[in-house]
């Protein structure tokens, strides 16, 4: 039985390649604009003013509390009745930049509120500007904390990407689910969406895992 | 503290809440100007709507689609979604029309409008070839376990026919039905006849059983939104013409009735 | 869509909301409990001295990240009864949501203990205490306290990540909103109440993770 479809599998692979394709661009996109937009959240969110950082630390909230489909449906259906009409794949990558960006605002605080905070009152004393403070003492200390989680977000992103394909995004769980339909072997299927992602993450992981191992130097073992 | 974390839960609501907006509308005349006919469709597997094995999107609903386009001059867009996306789109107007093979509740018409019907199918029960049910009052018995798809005809048909019965709401498309049953995850399914026969196709031959008896006969018809009557009455006026003309009993007979299609797709 | 936004509705389907939301939350617990546990076992295997058992749990670590968890609930779903292995829908599901879950907790736990000063541990072992009361008094203590952060982050991952269950048939809080949505076609109403409910499960669990912060680090200075 597995034989007779997986044959039928082969055939279709050039469609999952696409949807590989699509996998990436949308995650692409939207990685580095989120990265980007997360830098600058986060940087507010541990120094800024206190409204500032109410207003993002709200915004962070919601997104991170209420499911990813639902942002994505706001976005795309919700948001022309306000005048502005996307298409689906600027739509997808809005709400994914979105998502990253507040986990990443997340991530970027945490790392600037984990350096000592003795590091920034010599820095004043010493007479830095804030903008110097933060450029030459805060952020390259707190880098060693971002990183590692920062690369771990990324394959998380990636594959919430794949709730995208609700709205019509072509992208490899959306070709998982159409394939599904004619070769109903949903284990093989599945198997290889979950090997084509794989492709996408494990060099992120291992990426991930060489910047931790540079940035800390005893290895613990118990 | 305390006081901060209830602004930020107040700020939190206001912005979910502040999403609700206003909207106008659209109709034939759009669809004209715009050269373009948009339909929102879902993949839900054959005869209806499926991917073909060259990628290519067809079906029984999709060629009545391209019909439609052809019949009123324009290009088709297929807005694909899956069940979730598919009223959202309807409703936000990024599609015309929606053509799935949906049962035309009453409730449901409370909300979206309905064409004439355009064909009419009904509920069936099937399990796998060496099963022990042998009829419908066999399923009756308490326990039984049955797959059934979300919001598909087959689901309401199944509560009512076998109150005694576990149901078990699978989403993604009948072919998933047909995989539960097969997997022994439940004794039985219950779906549309014409798409149990079209999607036991692309299993091994003689996988699974069809009972005899329907258990209801629904029909299936596409929808629009409240604020199109010009495109409603417009498709009431194609599915009498295509029916006259016997170009609707040739797509049926192609692709409900029989399974010629299998040669081609 | 949001014109004619119903709240009788709502509240007509709200005893099916609130059943809902309760096998989320007990789903959820349970799967939060093993993966925690879970995490703790895979770390600690991680970290082990022998490079086999560490490598063993590497692999399942990187596995499970870098794939999606659809392609791993299918896996159990359909893969499992082949094995002739028969398992409820919600076990089937509690033990996807574990595993997956337990892999990034490991990495979570793992960050943790790396921060704990190798003095601490060697000391540990110089006063001769056993491995599990090294890890019972000295690391964990420490390690799953100044993971509070990272570990809410995850617990509310598991949280959303459980909607995928409503594939294998489990009824909860994202079923809850589609059948709202197919019943009625009210996608509004429908995704909208869902997203509020989980909303109060984020603001629970928040709660919560900054309750038991405080109570550790008042535990710290004492």
């Amino acid at each position: 039985m597995w034989g007779f479809y997986f044959t039928e599998l082969m055939h279709s692979l050039p469609f999952f390649l696409k949807g590989l394709w699509m996998t990436v661009a949308v995650s692409g996109l939207s990685l580095i604009v989120g990265t980007i937009i997360g830098f600058i959240w986060g940087i507010m969110r541990a120094s800024g003013n206190k409204i500032l950082r109410s207003i993002i630390g709200a915004w962070v909230d919601l997104i991170r509390g209420t499911p990813f489909l639902v942002q994505v449906f706001i976005i795309f259906f919700i948001l022309p009745s306000a005048g502005i009409e996307l298409e689906a794949f600027p739509a997808a990558v809005i709400a994914l930049t979105n998502l990253a960006a507040c986990f990443i605002c997340e991530i970027v605080a945490g790392g600037i509120l984990a350096v000592p905070s003795g590091q920034r009152e010599a820095a004043t004393a010493s007479g830095l500007s804030a903008y110097q403070q933060l450029r030459y003492i805060v952020l390259p200390q707190a880098m060693r904390t971002i990183m590692p989680p920062l690369v771990g977000q990324y394959v998380l992103l990636v594959k919430d990407s794949s709730v995208v394909s609700a709205i019509g995004v072509v992208d490899i769980t959306r070709v998982g689910w159409l394939t599904v339909q004619r070769i109903p072997e949903g284990l093989m299927v599945f198997g290889l969406v979950g090997i084509l992602y794989f492709v996408i993450c494990y060099p992120l992981i291992n990426l991930s895992n060489l910047l931790e191992r540079r940035m800390t130097v005893v290895s613990t073992r118990l | 503290m305390k006081k901060g974390k209830v602004f930020t839960i107040l700020v939190s609501l206001a912005i979910f809440f502040s999403f609700l907006g206003i909207a106008s509308a659209g109709t034939l005349d759009e669809i004209a100007q715009r050269g373009e006919l948009r339909i929102a469709v879902q993949t839900q597997g054959a005869p209806f709507s499926f991917v073909d094995r060259n990628g290519k999107r067809t079906g029984s609903s999709i060629e009545l689609c391209e019909l439609i386009a052809k019949e009123m001059g324009v290009k088709i867009k297929f807005l694909n979604y899956d069940w979730d996306g598919l009223i959202p789109a309807l409703l936000s107007k990024k599609a015309d029309m929606l053509a799935a093979d949906m049962t035309p509740t009453l409730k449901r018409a409370m909300k979206i409008a309905f064409t004439e019907p355009y064909m009419y199918t009904g509920s069936v029960v099937f399990v796998k070839q060496d099963s022990p049910i042998k009829s419908l009052e066999d399923v009756k018995k308490s326990g039984t376990k049955l797959a059934v798809l979300l919001g598909s005809t087959g689901e309401n048909d199944a509560k009512k026919a076998f109150p005694e019965a576990e149901l078990k709401t699978y989403k993604g498309g009948g072919p998933l039905l047909i995989n539960a049953v097969l997997g022994g995850h439940t004794d039985a399914g219950v779906n549309d006849g014409s798409a149990v026969t079209g999607q036991s196709a692309s299993f091994p031959p003689n996988s699974i059983r069809i009972l005899e008896g329907q258990l209801s006969r629904s029909p299936l018809a596409f929808a629009v939104r409240y604020d199109s009557p010009d495109l409603l009455s417009w498709l009431n006026l194609f599915f009498l013409h295509v029916s006259l003309d016997g170009r609707l009993e040739e797509n049926l007979n192609y692709w409900v009735n029989s399974l010629d299609w299998k040669k081609d797709h | 869509m949001l014109e004619t936004f119903n709240f009788r509705v709502i509240l007509e389907y709200m005893p099916l909301y609130l059943q809902c939301f309760a096998a989320t939350l007990w789903l959820s617990a349970l799967s939060l409990l093993g993966a925690i546990l879970v995490g703790i076992i895979a770390c600690a295997m991680r970290l082990s001295q022998s490079r086999i058992i560490s490598r063993i749990a590497g692999v399942y670590i990187e596995s499970i990240r870098s794939t999606p968890l659809l392609a791993q609930l299918y896996f159990f779903y359909f893969g499992l009864p082949s094995l002739g292995l028969m398992l409820p829908e919600w076990v089937t599901g509690i033990i996807a949501l574990t595993l997956n879950s337990g892999a990034y907790y490991a990495e979570i736990i793992r960050a943790g203990i790396q921060a704990i000063p190798y003095g601490q541990i060697e000391a540990g072992i110089a006063s001769g205490l056993s491995y599990f009361q090294r890890m019972r008094y000295i690391i964990l203590p420490q390690a799953l306290g100044m993971t509070i952060r990272p570990m809410l982050g995850q617990a509310i991952v598991l949280v959303k990540d459980s909607s995928l269950l409503s594939l294998i048939s489990i009824a909860e809080l994202t079923r809850a909103g589609q059948l709202l949505t197919s019943d009625r076609f009210m996608p509004a109403e429908g995704f909208l109440t869902t997203a509020v409910f989980y909303l109060i499960i984020y603001y629970m669990l928040k709660g919560f993770s900054s309750w038991s912060e405080k109570r550790l680090i008042f535990r710290e200075a004492h």
